[in-house]
């Protein structure tokens, strides 16, 4: 099992109530301001999905929202294979996703002259159903953290992306910003909320809610080094048995766009699930727009300045 | 489970999920292993990872194809014919694993001259029409046995050459030789390549060096043919010398979590604890002497043969034991009150003089001959087959006493069914009693792999809830006080029966049944360490002899143990415990040779010891601990001492494996293929279109259809998604699940949706001979039909999950499944019946309405007595 | 992607999983549009009033006085259209926790911050009566202390929306340089109204060719963004239709204002051309704002 676990230590001790409405008000005003010991710094964790082995049981999904206590999305039947939860959302931190891929063409009719047993044996499945459990990326370069203007989301001692749920304030920076489309804003709050990568349970020596409950190990995790070399070792072990089509997404930076702390192993191009074929972050462009709002701001300026001097 | 039991011994399965890591091969049929095991398969799943293969045989392409290495799509209803494919592959091309068979299954055994296999007509020889069973020739499947010169059967006699044209495996070869792969396509719908495929994978996975595992589930039980369908998977198991051994074996995956429990203990009707016969009233049952001489197999006899081949069960093998089972079993129950002067209270026992099992009595119930039922943890009014009947016949109760956490189909049916119905006219006493959740109550459960686990109490359950077992006890002890003075001789049992379980507390504790259940020495007041110790002269009690051994001591409960010393690859010996003794893969003796030596090094799991002079390995033996292999048993030697070195099935009277089953199954010795009840198509491969011993019981609102008719050209399957559970009573209610399947659906094929004009997401609906509902339509190429004689199959694909009551409502498919009983084991045929589909939408007198969804706990305020970095991260909060 | 009752079909479309697009949609709607413009208006107003003020003093202060106290009412409600579309508007002072230069929001929150007390004390003196002029170097101080956070709040709009990841915006390269050229121009067509209203003819004449240029000069740069997101606009409207939208924009926001400002210069020219402006720019602005939800169903 990816993780050891370790027997809950002790919690941190809780702050003292504040006695009185106007304590309670300037507490409120003055703690997002505060700054706490920065926490000390820890080998980096995240996700290693293998999306080979989920069994789309939707463990994750529903482990995830008992232990974070988020409310159900509503009851909406999309007829879209198995996948009633469609995105995800700010109630939303798992979602599986199911692609069925069958061709249109008749299955192989019945053996001709150049039969062959090994052949036979080894013939590939028609047909596929591919299945995968979609979380926040954990991007070591999030877009998200750095559109952030409140400093809500940070990269947490462990390098995941955590959002602090006391400072949010609903700005939707985060939501435009991810290429993954993971973050939404809640209604019921006003604030963004994704995977916090069990930030609590990491904390506690635990390993998230979704890794603990799903049953083919599906979602790993554990130190990314680790991970990605067992990653690795199984795309190796796949391309040796015939699945030539098995990738990694995200283990390794490219042009555009970091690594991701939650990565996937993958036998189909990323948009079949959903995914950006080529993501780019969009900070690449921030310094060329602001010259060129600014050279524009300048060039209306000198006009007007031309026009007005006398 | 008949068929099992009565192939290798125990109707249970013989190796557990986790020893599945250690198969080259596993077939899953009759199941959707992922979807409806999904924490058991993450054992194939490691399988695969290590080299082996998932071969997954089913009618739709579900999760557990996904991940499957190979699928072939059969029709519903058709696996005997596709596994009698795979017999006669491995039979001609003698891929058998010869040194197993011929020592361990009864391959060798003779066949009386009577059989004659099946004839032109596709039964058996002796079938009679007017009783429906076959006693014309009562002795038409026995042995062909020695006579002694007393003239008494001696030995079956064999041939270890397989040559003799009367032994099993010719016999066997015979029986399936026209089950050609092209006969077999023509049925199933597969290629014929097909099952060329899937045998050799198993015959190149079967052996010394590798072992494959057979895993099935209810889509082999809910048949008409169920119990055979298991029958030709364990004869394939036992070809190939798979069983008893590590990575093989049958594995029965039940369909709750401890529904092997809810047998080994049974409320079942015709059941006692230990899988003993409930007598019957009957003269053979008459006396208690008369009960443990006729033996475990009695019933299985055939005509009024008084000393046929069932009557060596109760003489040899581990059934002979079955005197101290029984007694030990009415002395737990009787106490001191059971003496050898009264049968140890064997009258006190009620006879069986009728069939009662669930779907006979509710028939009756529905003609207005029940008066009352207690009703727990179950819900008929929706997940019982032929559902609407069912309604109908709780609405002819004086009253009705139920109990669940929630308000159930079952307990709503009369004023929410969407059949309309006027409350007032429902004459049924309703009483609702709130019962305790899972993790409200402390007990044992048995699972899938036979085995205990004791489970403890989470919270206490709130307000007026209670477990069942303590509202059972609870309503013992009032009727014992009621009866207390009672002189009639029918209520005597009521009070000598023994009821003091009550711990310190003075509530019931659920630990002193399992003590009794154990058992004790009725003198010594101390527990039993094992069956071994069970008398049958009154001075053992045990509730039930295979768990005998769980609670060795007064202070130790083997339930609760939690060792996690890894023996051999896959053996938890020290986690929890196993029956029967603590053995958690049956029949291992299998597992080595003949003469004691494991067959291979890699397949090692128990062998023999020759310098101890012991039975030893990685997992308890199945065998007498000091029984060498070369031990030959007396000519006359009976029980346990009547079974040879060589021979691992020991409940069996001769020890071996059965191919071909004497007695024991009313339809047949050898799987046969019939259609389903209800079929869309003719039987190709044999005459008999059905299974003539399915038992359809009679009633206006059962009405069957004619098979190859055209009213309902579809069939109908029926099955669980890994999203909801049963009925929905446990899942519906629960918005995070509902919110993952948030409503009823049907699934069918383009190729039928373009027939009858119905895109993605229409209402379509479904009806049979029994009824219609009405559900939207999920057109998916899963479902894609195969070709069966020329023309395609349609499927419907039915979820079990909805019905009336809950957060999520639904139409209940058991509105359109019939009620039928397969002829060994009782079951329904869900699997496999047909409907008719077309768009539209039904116009109900009271829809279905679903409750508003029940808040999550929304967490607006700080928990309480919680620290702030332990807060929940998905709390809701605004503001400053 | 679901309207009421129709449902898609299972295989995943050219647009990969479930027909959906692979990002989710932040709700800047009606509100995000309006503040674009105020947030022009303002900003423009300032400068223009700030940088005519120190070219021409004598000729535009008197209108440049009334014009801070104009741009500070408007700030106020660009402020407010800000913190009332956040979810959570009581939290709005958490924006001043950080400065992060690479979040373009954060970035506008400063800025806004920085330019709104120069232009409240230059609003506040110039709001004074007549003596108290020995302000009036304060007042000049805090105008030019105000213009380089004025054009940074002009500038960041644009950007935050062109730097993230939603189809159209992030490839909306010249965004910032439209939004902040159009906040030049509207500035001027502000000052233009102010000028002709409150009488100063001078002022209006050396304005009127002003407008006139920058409208070009606007028009250029909003060309230069229209190419930027061509592709996305021809995922829903058809090139006809595309046509026809820029030929009426065209009509409306440049060729006819430039009529009404070449045609007369009394005060019902000038404010009908101001209005033509404020219209059009307003409807681009709604454009842009619905330009990552297009293609896919209005949720």
């Amino acid at each position: 099992m990816a993780g050891r676990e370790m027997e809950v230590a002790h919690l941190p001790r809780s702050s003292d109530p504040p006695s009185g409405e106007l304590a309670a008000l300037v507490k409120r005003l003055v703690d997002p301001f505060r700054q706490g010991a920065a926490a000390e710094q820890h080998v980096p964790t995240g996700f290693y999905t293998d999306t080979t082995v989920c069994i789309g049981c939707k463990a994750c999904e529903v482990a995830c929202k008992e232990w974070n206590l988020l409310p159900a999305d509503g009851l909406r039947w999309t007829g879209n294979s198995y996948d009633n939860t469609e995105t995800l959302s700010a109630t939303s931190w798992r979602h599986v996703k199911f692609v069925e891929q069958f061709s249109v063409v008749e299955d192989p009719k019945v053996s001709s002259a150049g039969f062959s047993l090994e052949r036979l044996l080894n013939e590939p499945k028609a047909g596929r159903w591919l299945m995968m459990s979609d979380v926040c990326k954990h991007c070591v370069a999030a877009p998200c953290q750095q559109a952030c203007p409140t400093g809500a989301i940070i990269h947490n001692e462990f390098e995941n992306v955590f959002i602090q749920p006391d400072i949010c304030n609903g700005c939707s920076s985060c939501v435009a910003a991810c290429p993954f489309g993971v973050i939404t804003r809640s209604s019921l709050d006003g604030h963004s909320h994704k995977c916090t990568l069990c930030y609590d349970r990491q904390r506690d020596g635990l390993i998230p809610a979704c890794a603990k409950a799903c049953p083919t190990q599906s979602i790993q995790f554990g130190p990314i080094d680790e991970l990605r070399e067992r990653a690795r070792a199984r795309v190796r072990d796949l391309h040796q048995r015939g699945v030539t089509s098995a990738y990694l997404y995200g283990d390794t930076p490219t042009a555009n766009y970091s690594r991701l702390n939650s990565f996937y192993l993958l036998v189909d191009r990323p948009s079949v699930y959903g995914l950006p074929d080529d993501p780019v972050n969009p900070t690449i462009h921030m310094k060329g727009d602001y010259l060129r709002a600014i050279a524009s701001g300048f060039a209306a300026i000198v006009v007007l300045l031309a026009v007005l001097w006398r | 489970m008949p068929g099992l039991g009565t192939s290798v011994g125990f109707g249970a399965a013989s190796n557990h999920p986790r020893d599945l890591v250690n198969s080259d091969c596993i077939l899953i049929m009759g199941s959707n292993m992922a979807e409806s095991h999904p924490v058991g398969f993450h054992w194939p799943v490691l399988a695969q990872q290590r080299g082996g293969i998932v071969i997954h045989v089913d009618p739709r392409y579900t999760r557990t194809s996904a991940v499957a290495d190979v699928f072939v799509k059969i029709r519903a209803g058709t696996d005997i014919a596709f596994l009698g494919g795979i017999i006669r592959y491995i039979l001609e091309g003698e891929r058998y694993f010869r040194e197993y068979v011929v020592h361990y299954t009864n391959a060798a055994t003779l066949i009386a001259d009577e059989y004659r296999g099946v004839d032109d007509s596709g039964l058996f020889a002796g079938f009679d029409p007017t009783t429906g069973s076959y006693n014309l020739i009562p002795g038409a499947w026995e042995y062909a046995c020695e006579r002694r010169p007393d003239g008494t059967r001696g030995l079956p006699r064999t041939d270890p050459t397989l040559k003799d044209p009367a032994c099993v495996l010719q016999i066997l070869k015979r029986h399936y030789a026209h089950y050609t792969p092209e006969a077999v396509a023509r049925v199933c719908g597969c290629r014929p390549e097909d099952v060329v495929k899937v045998a050799e994978l198993l015959c190149r996975n079967s052996g010394r060096e590798r072992t494959s595992a057979v895993a099935y589930a209810l889509g082999w039980t809910q048949h008409s043919t169920g119990a055979q369908m298991i029958r030709a998977g364990t004869i394939i198991q036992l070809l190939l010398g798979n069983v008893g051994r590590p990575g093989g074996g049958v594995l029965a995956l039940r369909g709750h979590a401890c529904i092997q429990g809810s047998t080994d203990i049974p409320v079942l009707f015709d059941m006692l604890p230990g899988y003993l016969p409930q007598p019957r009233a009957v003269p053979g049952h008459a006396t208690l002497a008369q009960y443990l001489a006729n033996g475990k197999s009695y019933l299985s006899r055939r005509g009024d043969v008084a000393n046929g081949l069932w009557k060596e069960g109760a003489v040899r093998g581990g059934w002979s034991d079955m005197p101290k089972f029984a007694v030990s079993l009415l002395k737990a129950w009787y106490g001191d009150a059971a003496t050898p002067e009264n049968d140890y209270g064997y009258a006190w026992l009620p006879k069986l003089d009728e069939d009662l099992s669930e779907m006979s009595y509710f028939v009756k119930m529905h003609q207005g001959a029940i008066r009352g039922m207690f009703l727990m943890g179950q819900n008929p009014a929706a997940g019982s087959p032929n559902a609407r009947l069912h309604r109908h016949a709780l609405r002819r109760l004086d009253w009705l006493v139920i109990r669940d956490f929630f308000e159930t189909e079952s307990a709503n049916f009369w004023y929410a069914d969407p059949e309309g119905v006027d409350p007032k006219t429902v004459p049924t006493e309703i009483f609702f009693l709130p019962a305790a959740s899972v993790i409200e109550k402390e007990g044992s459960f048995t699972n899938t792999e036979r085995m205990l686990q004791w489970h403890e109490r989470a919270v206490p359950p709130p307000g007026d809830c209670r477990s069942d077992a303590w509202f059972v006890y609870d309503l013992g002890c009032r009727l014992k006080e009621l009866y207390r003075d009672s002189t009639h001789e029918r209520d005597a049992p009521l009070r000598h029966l023994t009821w003091d379980y009550k711990g310190i507390d003075g509530e019931l504790d659920p630990e002193r049944v399992l003590r009794e259940i154990n058992g004790y020495h009725v003198r010594e007041k101390r527990q039993l360490r094992g069956p071994v110790e069970l008398a049958s002269d009154g001075s053992t009690a045990c509730g039930c002899w295979l768990y005998c051994g769980v609670f060795p001591d007064e202070k130790t409960n083997l339930a609760r143990a939690k060792g996690d010393r890894l023996r051999g690859t896959s053996v938890y010996g020290e986690w929890a415990w196993a029956w029967p003794e603590n053995r958690r893969i049956l029949y291992n003796r299998a597992s080595a040779d003949p003469q004691g030596r494991p067959w291979s090094e890699r397949k090692k799991l128990v062998w023999w010891d020759d310098v101890a002079r012991r039975w030893t390995g990685h997992d308890v033996p199945d065998f007498e601990i000091d029984k060498p292999p070369d031990y030959r048993p007396a000519a006359n030697a009976r029980g346990i001492a009547a079974i040879a070195g060589d021979a691992p099935f020991r409940m069996h009277p001769d020890g071996r494996g059965w191919l071909y089953v004497p007695y024991g199954l009313k339809d047949g010795p050898l799987p046969i293929f019939y259609e389903p009840l209800e079929s869309p198509f003719r039987n190709t491969l044999v005459r008999q279109q059905s299974d003539p011993l399915t038992v359809v019981p009679s009633d206006p609102m059962n009405p069957i259809a004619t098979p190859g008719g055209d009213e309902y050209p579809l069939i109908a399957t029926s099955y669980r998604v890994t999203e909801h559970y049963l009925s929905g009573a446990m899942s519906r209610f629960d918005s995070w699940l509902c919110e993952l399947q948030p409503q009823m659906f049907v699934e069918i094929s383009f190729e039928l949706a373009g027939e009858r004009g119905v895109t993605n997401g229409d209402w379509v609906i479904v009806s049979s001979p029994r009824g219609a509902i009405e559900a939207r339509a999920l057109v998916t190429a899963r479902l894609k039909p195969v070709i069966v004689d020329g023309r395609p199959a349609h499927t419907v694909g039915l979820p079990i999950h909805w019905g009336f009551a809950g957060e999520s409502v639904g139409a209940s498919v058991n509105t359109l499944s019939p009620l039928s009983l397969d002829p060994n084991a009782d079951i329904h045929g869900a699997k496999s019946f047909v409907c008719q589909l077309r768009p539209g939408r039904l116009a109900q007198p009271n829809p279905p309405t679903p409750l508003p969804v029940a808040p999550i706990p929304v967490v607006d305020d700080p928990i309480p007595d919680t620290p702030d970095a332990a807060q929940p991260l998905g709390r809701i909060e605004r503001g400053w | 992607m679901r309207t009421g009752d129709a449902l898609t079909v299972a295989i995943p479309g050219p647009r990969g999983y479930a027909q959906r697009e692979v990002t989710q949609a932040p709700a800047w709607r009606g509100l995000v549009a309006w503040d674009l413009l105020f947030n022009g208006m303002t900003t423009g107003l300032f400068l223009v009033a700030a940088i005519s003020e120190l070219a021409a003093p004598q000729v535009f202060t008197p209108v440049a006085k009334i014009a801070y106290g104009i741009a500070l009412i408007v700030l106020l409600i660009d402020l407010a259209c800000l913190v009332l579309d956040l979810g959570d508007p009581l939290r709005f002072h958490h924006m001043l926790r950080v400065f992060k230069l690479g979040s373009p929001m954060s970035v506008g929150t400063w800025c806004l911050t920085a330019y709104s007390v120069p232009l409240a004390a230059a609003a506040a003196i110039s709001a004074l009566p007549g003596g108290w002029t020995h302000l009036d170097g304060v007042r000049r101080l805090a105008v030019i202390i105000g213009l380089l956070p004025a054009l940074g709040s002009a500038v960041y709009k644009g950007v935050l929306l062109s730097t993230n990841a939603q189809p159209g915006w992030k490839d909306a390269r010249w965004l910032g340089g439209y939004l902040t050229s159009a906040a030049i121009m509207l500035g001027s067509a502000q000052m233009l109204v102010l000028s002709s209203v409150m009488g100063h003819e001078r002022a209006t004449a050396m304005l009127r060719p002003a407008l006139a240029l920058l409208l070009i000069m606007n028009l250029i740069s909003l060309g230069l963004l229209v190419a930027d997101v061509r592709a996305t606009l021809l995922r829903t409207y058809t090139r006809r239709r595309m046509y026809g939208v820029g030929i009426l924009s065209l009509g409306v926001g440049v060729l006819l204002p430039l009529g009404l400002l070449l045609g007369g210069s009394t005060s019902l020219f000038v404010v009908a051309t101001a209005a033509c402006i404020a219209l059009a720019s307003l409807a681009v602005r709604f454009a842009i704002i619905r330009l990552n939800n297009l293609g896919s169903v209005a949720s």
